[in-house]
């Protein structure tokens, strides 16, 4: 079963993280790349990726006269996508198990950032009516 | 430039979405093929994927002991990702086009759905960044 877990959060989450130290950033991503390093050996990893931060982020909707109409606007309230990771698994408790590490990784100081992480299962099962 | 195109709606549009009629249904997914086919045929497509329904979607934080936390309470407001492609391309400019064809793919009654489309751009590694 393959599972994507999402990593969101707000300009205002995003502004925070930069603002972290280099170090702290050195020992969170130590923690994610022991936790790729796991799931590769174990055969459940199968992509991982990061997001540009969001102010880059636009909107598209439809076309005018064949150009895309584009703009940037979002509530303060949005949740940009960070980053993701997609695992293929045997149950939705070990993708939960991958979700509670991720969420765990440290943050400033070296404590877990328990940041909450978004569990989804790709949509390759029966969908309901 | 890899850029990641993501449709997005709330558990409000998805029950929308379940109450097209099949014919709708069916002409989105064909388009939704034809379009995926053409993102292949100019060389540009990375990925696709669509996900489950947001009813199944879980939110999970490290409890004290490392025991996973779940639960599925997201806010109403809350925009739950639908599906994304990854397109690998020249310019923002190029995948703004191509976010705008998907835009443009048939809703309700075959008119165009104008769905937003948003579009962000992938990291090659964390140094993209440049903190």
């Amino acid at each position: 079963m393959k599972y994507i877990l999402l990593m969101s959060g707000t300009k205002a989450g995003v502004q925070s993280y930069l603002a972290w130290s280099q170090k702290d950033r050195d020992a969170h991503m130590a923690v994610l790349q022991t936790v790729a390093k796991e799931l590769t050996a174990s055969g459940e990893f199968i992509a991982t990726q990061g997001l540009a931060v969001p102010h880059e982020a636009k909107v598209v909707r439809g076309e005018k006269d064949g150009m895309p109409i584009t703009d940037g606007i979002f509530p303060e309230s949005k949740e940009f996508l960070l980053g993701y990771w997609i695992v293929d698994v045997q149950s939705p408790e070990r993708a939960y198990a991958i979700a509670g590490r991720l969420s765990a990784a440290t943050g400033p100081g070296g404590l877990p950032t328990n940041m909450p992480i978004e569990v989804r299962q790709f949509a390759t099962h029966p969908q309901p009516k | 430039m890899k850029y990641i195109l993501m449709m997005t709606g709330t558990k409000a549009d998805f029950d929308g979405y379940a109450r097209w009629s099949k014919e709708d249904l069916q002409r989105n997914v064909e388009f939704m093929r034809r379009f995926s086919k053409e993102l292949k045929d100019s060389g540009v497509f990375v990925a696709t994927e669509g996900l489950g329904w947001p009813h199944e979607a879980k939110r999970v934080r490290a409890g004290k002991d490392g025991e996973p936390i779940t639960d599925g309470i997201f806010p109403e407001s809350k925009e739950f990702l639908a599906g994304y492609w990854i397109i690998d391309v020249e310019s923002p400019e190029q995948a703004y086009k191509i976010a705008a064809r998907a835009s443009s793919a048939p809703g309700p009654g075959g008119k165009p759905g104008n769905m937003p489309i948003e579009v962000r751009q992938v990291l090659g590694s964390h140094a993209d960044l440049e903190l």
